[in-house]
């Protein structure tokens, strides 16, 4: 399917990649998301959303920035996104850019659980350790310490 | 908007199935106990708030905001 962008203009993304937020994302409007790679070897994507061309949030996975860091998805949640087995859920952080890279935070409370072979995503409260919806990315690891990894969730698309 | 007074002990009904109790009142702080089914999910309004904020300034990125490579 084709999806309208105003960042990136028309992107083709295979269907199979498309991604059912029941919920949404919290504040954000619509339903249906992609995720876009950002750049080549760059450990950021595009969570973009298939219904509303200006929205996407950049995201990455919070293991490359923080090697200690834990979530708690609730039985509610799991039971909603249809994850019977922790191993199968990849989970994604929102990172809100700013003009100065050292300055860049990453939402560490609302992490964004996805179930790939379910094609659901969704974001949580993540209560445990009093972790900070805006914590600084950089604080443990540089950029360019930063490897780029693929996530499982099918990449719908290159936003380059 | 409803304002109503509670003791310690009494209880609100939202509905039939969520009730909250007023269990405590020490000083500022209220601790409440909050009965609700699964799916109906309760948060800190704080908590709530910070995480829909953060997403719609994450919203606001350009393209040129990312670095392009590691």
């Amino acid at each position: 399917m084709i999806i309208d962008s105003t960042r990136f203009g028309e992107v083709e993304v295979a269907d199979d990649a498309v991604l059912t937020f029941p919920d949404g994302m919290i504040g954000l409007p619509g339903a249906r998301y992609v995720l876009l790679a950002a750049s080549p070897e760059s450990p950021f994507y595009w969570l973009h959303s298939a219904e509303h061309p200006g929205i996407a949030v950049p995201v990455t996975s919070p293991w490359l920035f923080f090697a200690d860091y834990e979530v708690r998805v609730p039985d509610e949640d799991a039971r909603r996104l249809e994850l019977a087995d922790p191993g199968d859920a990849d989970i994604f952080v929102v990172v809100r850019a700013t003009e100065r890279l050292e300055e860049f935070t990453v939402n560490l409370a609302g992490p964004v659980i996805v179930h790939a072979g379910a094609r659901l995503g969704r974001q949580i409260i993540n209560d445990t350790r009093g972790y900070a919806a805006r914590h600084p990315l950089f604080s443990e690891v540089e950029l360019n310490d930063v490897q780029a990894s693929s996530p499982r969730v099918p990449v719908a698309a290159e936003a380059f | 908007m409803l304002v109503i007074t509670r003791k310690s002990g009494e209880r609100i009904c939202l509905g039939d199935e969520i009730t909250i109790t007023v269990l405590d009142i020490v000083g500022s702080s209220v601790r409440l106990g909050i009965e609700a089914p699964a799916e109906v999910p309760v948060y800190r309004h704080e908590i709530w708030a910070a995480v829909k904020a953060e997403n719609q300034a994450a919203a606001e990125t350009g393209t040129g905001d990312l670095p392009k490579s590691s």
